[in-house]
């Protein structure tokens, strides 16, 4: 995120920025025009897919293609917690009232409290899900440069949304670092020691202001400034992307040919 | 935020493809407003800047209540009105889903569901400032906690109408399991609100010109006095 990361369980935007410029892992040589459209494929496949195994086999691939591509895989762990957290709020109450067959079972008082196999393995399908989506998402962008980025985002999204993505994606450095500079100078002064929650929200209050009015300030700045160089609204791109290999898009020929499958095998019953 | 993004494979792929396409028409309505007013970098700087205090204000955890992390959306909303805070919750979840905040099939639900909150924020804000008088830290607090109750609820209502995809839960049940959830949701949204509140009282008080287009009055409220 800055400087100084304030949280474990978010990735921090410079260290994918620094992974994604710096790294020469055979993932990092592959096109963006073909990563992106393998993680399109997975989205799709895991949303299709129904089978516990075939969940974990998307999330086995996943996992190695990180790995392949020389990404720190203890920070990756640190990463997960947040959608864990996300699918456990929906899926833990499923856990006890899924119907199925009883695995443990809790007596208090006059209610019982029992974890079905179902439950069980619901939790685990959306966990799978989940992890596949986000471990092959963060692979692809610690191993794509800015550039590329720029020019992806360029071609598919619509002018108005690609120039503020891309803007953001600028700001987002120096507003985390401001944010990260005031809580240094909170905590340097013993605000973390702060209780209560209107004291606690009040001073937090008075961060995002801060944060919120130097960034008015700046993106006012910012526009006089591009206006000044003649910026109409549309991003500049000065880098291609080269054309996918040969293997590049028998690869990407093959998960969509999976998906396929997993799409008849889904609506028109099994086909192996 | 609605304080639960969705993970990819929560929905069933017809539930996918059914939000992403209100998404893209709730989009396609900001960007054409956005347009009829002409798009000027400054619109575009702002918007971004919006978005990207908005992520780094999710980065940090706020120790109430164990920690909770707030986006701010009915805030974007106030600030920078609903058609340029819609496309800036658009851009959030796409940064979201980026490093695993809400899967990238999720984008349009959890993109319906904060443009709702950019657009209940800044219309209920409005309504409290210009027709009930109130003042800028109860407009913002009630704004905001409104938005984000009832968005707190329309997840409740989404996922128990389109089912956890692999359960086999009745719509009712669905509903009860995700009853703790939402409560847990309110409280947060209790919270966002009084930082929202608290952070437009600021920001009154130094950049007041930030607040003109959302406590100006409408032509018909400007004419009223002339009027009598």
């Amino acid at each position: 995120m800055s400087r100084r990361s304030y949280t474990r369980h978010v990735p921090d935007v410079r260290m994918i920025t620094h992974y994604a410029e710096t790294g020469h892992s055979t993932i990092h040589s592959m096109t963006a025009w073909a990563k992106a459209a393998i993680l399109l494929l997975i989205v799709a496949m895991v949303t299709v897919a129904t089978d516990l195994y075939v969940l974990m086999m998307i999330f086995a691939f996943t996992l190695c293609f990180y790995a392949l591509a020389r990404l720190p895989i203890r920070l990756l762990i640190g990463w997960y917690t947040m959608p864990v957290f996300f699918v456990l709020t929906i899926a833990i109450m499923f856990v006890f009232t899924e119907p199925g067959e009883d695995i443990a079972r809790l007596e208090l008082g006059s209610t019982t409290i029992g974890v079905t196999d179902n439950g069980l393995i619901l939790m685990a399908k959306l966990l799978l899900r989940a992890l596949a989506v986000v471990t092959f998402s963060l692979a692809t962008f610690m191993t794509t440069r800015y550039g590329h980025v720029v020019y992806i985002a360029h071609r598919t999204l619509p002018s108005t949304i690609a120039s503020m993505f891309l803007l953001t994606y600028r700001f987002l450095f120096v507003t985390s670092d401001e944010l990260t500079n005031i809580l240094d100078t909170v905590h340097s002064r013993n605000g973390h020691l702060a209780r209560g929650v209107f004291r606690q929200t009040r001073m937090f209050a008075g961060i995002f202001t801060h944060a919120f009015v130097h960034a008015f300030e700046r993106g006012e700045r910012i526009s006089k400034a591009m206006e000044a160089r003649g910026f109409l609204g549309a991003f500049p791109v000065s880098e291609g992307i080269p054309k996918p290999r040969p293997v590049e898009c028998v690869m990407t020929g093959v998960f969509a040919a999976l998906l396929g499958a997993m799409v008849i095998s889904r609506y028109y019953g099994q086909i192996w | 935020m609605a304080h639960i993004h969705l993970e990819d494979g929560a929905l069933s792929p017809a539930w996918v493809l059914f939000w992403w396409a209100v998404a893209a028409a709730l989009i396609a309505l900001a960007i054409m407003s956005m347009k009829r007013e002409t798009v000027s970098v400054r619109k575009l700087t702002l918007g971004a800047m919006c978005a990207a205090v908005g992520i780094a204000v999710f980065l940090v955890t706020i120790p109430v209540f164990g920690g909770v992390h707030l986006n701010l959306t009915p805030l974007i909303g106030i600030l920078a009105g609903p058609a340029v805070g819609g496309v800036a919750a658009l851009v959030i979840n796409l940064f979201s889903a980026a490093v695993g905040h809400g899967g990238w099939g999720m984008i349009g639900v959890n993109t319906v569901m904060n443009i709702t909150e950019v657009f209940l924020g800044y219309y209920a804000y409005r309504t409290l400032r210009m027709r009930l008088q109130a003042d800028r830290f109860w407009s913002g607090l009630s704004a905001a906690t409104l938005a984000l109750i009832a968005t707190a609820i329309a997840v409740v209502i989404i996922i128990s109408i389109a089912g956890v995809q692999d359960s086999h839960l009745e719509e009712e049940e669905t509903a009860h399991n995700l009853l703790v959830i939402a409560a847990a949701n309110i409280v947060i949204g209790v919270v966002e609100g009084l930082v929202t509140g608290y952070v437009v009282t600021f920001i009154g008080r130094i950049r007041p010109d930030l607040l003109e287009h959302v406590e100006r009055p409408t032509t018909a409220q400007t004419a009223r006095p002339s009027a009598s």
